[in-house]
């Protein structure tokens, strides 16, 4: 077991380091344009360039995320617990969450960037929109699925609504909360991302969206890495946090 | 029935606000209609089909690139037990970033045209179609092979005959989550930069502030994005009597 994991590690650390050099190969060669395909070196060189401005960025869009985030949680369980848990809310409801949770928000981009401006907000209502739909399904058919013996034993031991909503439905959808979670990070930062690009003044998305522009390869093969490292990074660090999470629970 | 007039009593409401605060930017659903009524005659984009049917090419051409990258992707990295583990991770990794950060390169690198629309749908609809065919690899029966092999099956046909239909499930789910993918991608990337294409129209309308008709483009471009999800849905009910 451990002689193929680390048969795995060593394959993986190997394969990027052979992708890495054939680049800088070929960059160096001039079978690319380095106008277009920079060789990673010229890429970490862009990256220290950069430095603060990228990390400012960085730091403005994780910010706007991390606002986003915390909307679309609270938001997500609290109407997914509502409409989830009120028979009459979730027949009249759920068709339309569930049509608003597949229609393909960019849609709406532009009408939102109308309505709020450029900036803050429309990054932070969009990056909610994106995020609260999973969150919201979730909950709704976690809610749903609460096992009924549960609460009848609750109320026939004289459970209050209360007690029912707090002692025995909140701990059932814990898991599904967390699901939910893990994927909303994703979809809130995807969707700050977007807004920046199409209509932004700072932030990360906006950085991408200028280098692109400018032609310069370099930095924005160095930008687009930081971003990908620091989401996969809160992924990850997420991915941990739950399984803590599991194990407390046991 | 409740749904029905909890709809109306929604647009009602919307219709009422958008009169008294601001029509032009709050689109009244009466406003709608005959933007759509004169959208669907050519009034107001006469090139409208021609933006249609670009948009349809470059999700079809995207798909198509995505199917065999990533069944081939997905079959090369499920062969072998190591390789499957050893990039199984790093591409669920890349999985988990936010693919629009890949977008402004790809614009780099092929420009504003269908190319970087291409490419971009290609990439969304690329992952679940390779991660679909690893999980459905995973999912076969080992014995099945064994007895296959043992009955004297060789490995094609073991393949096309055991392999397939065991897989058969999560792979055409694969397959439809990678075409709403593409064409999400497709739509992304004409909406952040293009000349041309039903992103290029709603871009167009929305910088005109030609609301009604921006929302009119909308509809039409749901019915692109609904539609080949339905199509989709239909192939994978299909599927699905097949392996029962």
């Amino acid at each position: 077991m451990t002689t193929q994991r680390a048969r795995v590690l060593s394959l993986q650390i190997l394969s990027v380091l052979v992708v890495l050099a054939a680049w800088e190969a070929v960059a160096r060669l001039g079978w690319v344009d380095p106008l277009f395909v920079p060789a990673p070196t010229a890429v970490a060189a862009a990256f220290l360039r950069m430095g603060r401005g990228a990390l400012a960025g960085l730091g403005d869009t994780l910010a706007k995320t991390a606002v986003a985030y915390v909307l679309s949680v609270t938001l997500g369980v609290g109407l997914g617990i509502a409409i989830g848990s009120v028979r009459a809310l979730r027949d009249v409801l759920s068709p339309f969450v569930v049509v608003l949770y597949g229609m393909p928000k960019i849609l709406v981009l532009p009408w939102i960037v109308l309505l709020l401006g450029f900036g803050t907000t429309p990054a932070i209502v969009y990056g909610t929109i994106h995020g609260l739909f999973p969150v919201l399904v979730l909950v709704m058919g976690g809610v749903r699925d609460v096992d009924r013996t549960l609460v009848t034993v609750a109320r026939s031991f004289g459970a209050s609504t209360w007690q029912l909503y707090w002692k025995v439905l909140l701990p059932a959808i814990v898991p599904t909360v967390l699901a939910g979670m893990r994927l909303a990070i994703v979809f809130c930062l995807l969707g700050v991302l977007i807004v920046e690009m199409f209509a932004g003044v700072r932030g990360m998305g906006h950085v991408l969206g200028s280098l692109a522009n400018g032609f310069q390869a370099p930095e924005l093969f160095a930008a687009t890495a930081l971003v990908s490292v620091s989401s996969i990074a809160i992924v990850l660090g997420l991915d941990a946090l739950n399984e803590r999470l599991s194990i407390w629970r046991g | 029935m409740l749904r029905v007039l909890l709809l109306v009593a929604g647009l009602a409401i919307w219709e009422v606000f958008a009169r008294l605060a601001n029509p032009l930017l709050y689109v009244p659903p009466s406003a709608v209609l005959p933007a759509l009524g004169r959208l669907l005659r050519l009034e107001s984009y006469p090139d409208l089909l021609a933006s249609l049917l670009l948009t349809l090419r470059e999700i079809l051409v995207a798909y198509a690139l995505a199917v065999v990258a990533g069944l081939a992707g997905g079959f090369a990295l499920g062969i072998h037990r190591v390789i499957g583990r050893a990039y199984g991770p790093i591409l669920a990794a890349l999985y988990a970033v936010p693919a629009v950060v890949w977008y402004p390169s790809l614009m780099l690198f092929f420009g504003l045209g269908e190319a970087s629309k291409i490419a971009f749908g290609f990439l969304l609809g690329f992952f679940p179609i390779t991660l679909a065919v690893l999980a459905g690899i995973r999912q076969v029966n080992p014995q099945m092979i064994m007895v296959a092999r043992a009955f004297g099956a060789r490995p094609p046909v073991v393949f096309v005959k055991v392999m397939i239909p065991a897989m058969l499930f999560t792979l055409v789910g694969g397959l439809r989550t990678g075409l709403a993918l593409t064409v999400i991608g497709v739509i992304v990337g004409e909406i952040l930069g293009s000349r041309s294409g039903m992103g290029a129209l709603i871009n167009h309308a929305y910088g005109l502030f030609r609301t009604s008709d921006y929302v009119a483009l909308v509809l039409v471009t749901l019915v692109l994005i609904v539609g080949s999800d339905a199509l989709a849905g239909l192939v994978e009910r299909r599927a699905q009597q097949w392996t029962e």
